[in-house]
């Protein structure tokens, strides 16, 4: 309603009478019968009270979300004594950076992010061209069998990968025919071959997603690009990709963001090979050995949260800049990246 | 005349041609699918059926029938514990989680100063949630207790659920009522935590709803609850489908999850038919959970016709 009042404001503005808004306002109220006004007050308050409601629901829950995250820079700069000390809740006593610098060493952070940044967001890169051109498939053509695979696309969005995962063990670790298997375990390969081929983590999902963009997109930009003389596979690449360019980098930050924080799938085929995501599940023995040359050493849990928080950080800071930096699109290009309709 | 057939049959070849296209940009993924999707999933099935032993080079499998699922239900001594539990879990919650995303993506979607910061907030989950820090984050919140959940307790503590109400002068509401909202209100962590694709789910459906049924709602002078329940409501209930389905199986895939734990914990037993068969109960009830919602939202939708 308050709409209505501004754009008449407004329209006085524009005619120029020499009427302040202010006085406007004034002379409207003046002509105003009683029931308009005390329509108009209950209004106003109902906004005002609303108002104050939607500020208290969240800024309530945005600290519920931000909690973890505050608590965890507060605990990873303090010292382990601190977390004993019943009169330190956030601001730390002894700030210390010993404890950020144990977990790096722990880590072995920045050989992890190499790792990591090769394993992981390489096969979320991968991925995301190979279901988008599978995507586009189902999008745009026409050919026989298209809804028995569509239903297989449907499957792999429903089927827990912990059904499959066994089996593609073994087959990863024989992989090949007969005599010619090679043992690809904790070979980078066993994530990106599946990468590769649309296959890999939740590509279901992706998929559909880039399946509902495709054909959001007018046909007219193809008809032209046929009737120039271009086949599919250049249409696909010289006019289809950068006219789909916000949905590639929303569905390109979920997938990053999903192979970063995988580790099941990494867990069953990686022994040696050290994601991120992997480290940060083995912190605890990782840094006994570490820091005290003995797994049985025996901590109070409390204690090693100062470790466990500093691991959180380390591990959740890169994709948190990505977040911070990318925040608009991830934010708002879902709304046109075509998952509705 | 002529000239219009020929046109038609050189248009039908083409298409026709079009469609062999069609094969070659999913042919990568049919590869793929076939010996990353299908092959061990067939693979999986016949093992649950099997006793399997693996030897250097090649498995071995013995036809047991239905041994390996007798001895998931009955014999072993966590999986029907942990998977009761997580179907009960997965019960109450997936409905507050629907409803809460709802809500917040209604307010999102609402003009106000600071809206993109609050929603960047209320994404972060999406990024943080699916990991093993968000497992930590977890355990952390409910081992340190008193410095940790005491925080938002005394934001959201039942007490002051109790005492809102007596506020409010309701006394005669019933225990259930009462235990339902301490619950709510003492899981509140969890249930934010597991809401962000539903409330960005959400709001890109809200953003679809078509401006000019809001200007006819106004004219028409309907209130915001009218507005909602007439407009909002029908245009997001397809989204209503979409994330229970997302929330179930989201919580039955979580890194939390007990169930998958105890799978993870047989495999370094190697008793592989066990696990198989393990993974095919749970994904039967996974399917079961999805084809009841299926069934019974499908008859509240409202499919706006194109």
């Amino acid at each position: 309603m308050t709409d209505t009042t501004d754009a008449v404001v407004k329209s006085d503005k524009e005619i120029g009478s020499g009427i302040t808004p202010k006085d406007a306002k004034r002379i409207r109220m003046e002509n105003m019968s009683h029931e308009e006004k005390s329509y108009l007050r209950r209004r106003s308050l109902m906004e005002m009270v609303w108002r104050f409601f939607r500020f208290v629901i969240l800024f309530g829950l945005g600290f519920v979300i931000m909690y973890p995250l505050l608590y965890m820079i507060s605990c990873a700069f303090r010292d382990r004594s601190d977390m004993t000390d019943p009169t330190v809740m956030w601001i730390p006593r002894h700030f210390t950076l010993e404890i950020m610098k144990e977990t790096l060493d722990a880590m072995d952070f920045w050989n992890t992010l190499k790792t990591t940044l090769i394993l992981n967001v390489g096969c979320a890169f991968v991925q995301v061209l190979s279901c988008a051109v599978t995507g586009y498939g189902f999008a745009r053509f026409r050919f026989k069998g298209k809804n028995l695979m569509f239903a297989i696309v449907i499957m792999m969005i429903l089927i827990p990968p912990q059904v499959i995962s066994l089996p593609l063990y073994t087959q990863f670790r024989h992989f090949g025919i007969g005599e010619f298997s090679v043992n690809l375990i904790d070979n980078m390969l066993t994530m990106y071959l599946p990468a590769m081929t649309g296959n890999g983590i939740r590509a279901g999902l992706m998929i559909l997603i880039f399946r509902q963009f495709f054909r959001g997109l007018p046909k007219e930009l193809e008809d032209a690009a046929y009737i120039d003389g271009c086949g599919p596979f250049r249409t696909f690449i010289q006019v289809m990709i950068p006219n789909a360019a916000s949905a590639f980098l929303t569905v390109f930050l979920f997938s990053v963001v999903w192979y970063w924080n995988d580790y099941y799938v990494s867990a069953s085929f990686f022994n040696n090979t050290r994601t991120i995501a992997l480290m940060l599940q083995n912190l605890d023995t990782e840094l006994k050995q570490r820091l005290f040359n003995s797994v049985t050493v025996e901590l109070s849990s409390r204690e090693q949260i100062v470790w466990k928080e500093a691991g959180c950080l380390l591990s959740i800071t890169p994709i948190l800049l990505l977040y911070v930096c990318l925040q608009k699109y991830f934010t708002e290009g879902i709304e046109r990246s075509g998952l509705v309709g | 005349m002529t000239e219009k057939n020929s046109a038609k049959r050189s248009r039908l070849s083409f298409e026709k041609r079009k469609g062999l296209y069609g094969y070659g940009f999913l042919g990568l993924w049919m590869i793929g699918t076939l010996i990353f999707f299908l092959i061990p999933l067939i693979k999986s099935l016949i093992w649950s059926f099997c006793e399997v032993t693996i030897n250097t080079g090649s498995t071995s499998l013995k036809w047991v029938g239905l041994k390996n699922f007798d001895y998931a239900l009955t014999t072993d001594p966590n999986y029907t514990d942990h998977l009761c539990d997580m179907l009960f879990e997965t019960l109450w919650k997936t409905p507050l989680v629907v409803i809460f995303s709802l809500f917040i993506a209604v307010i999102l979607n609402q003009k106000f100063k600071g809206r993109t910061l609050a929603r960047a907030i209320f994404f972060l989950p999406v990024i943080i949630a699916t990991g093993p820090v968000y497992a930590i984050i977890n355990g952390d919140m409910s081992s340190t207790g008193n410095t940790g959940a005491a925080q938002f307790s005394t934001m959201f503590s039942t007490d002051m659920v109790g005492e809102l109400l007596q506020f409010l002068g309701i006394y005669g509401l019933s225990d259930d009522m009462g235990t339902m909202i301490s619950t709510i209100s003492d899981n509140i962590f969890g249930i934010v935590w597991a809401s962000g694709i539903q409330i960005l789910l959400f709001l890109a459906a809200l953003q679809n709803i078509p401006p000019s049924a809001k200007e006819a709602a106004q004219i028409e002078g309907a209130t915001a609850w009218e507005y909602f329940w007439k407009i909002t409501f029908p245009n997001v209930s397809p989204f209503i489908l979409a994330n229970l389905i997302f929330t179930v199986i989201d919580s039955f895939t979580s890194p939390t999850n007990t169930v998958m734990k105890r799978i993870l914990a047989l495999r370094d037993d190697w008793q592989f038919g066990v696990i198989s068969s393990m993974a095919w109960i749970y994904f039967g009830i996974i399917l079961a959970s999805i084809g009841i919602i299926t069934f019974i939202a499908n008859k509240f939708i409202y499919y706006e016709v194109d």
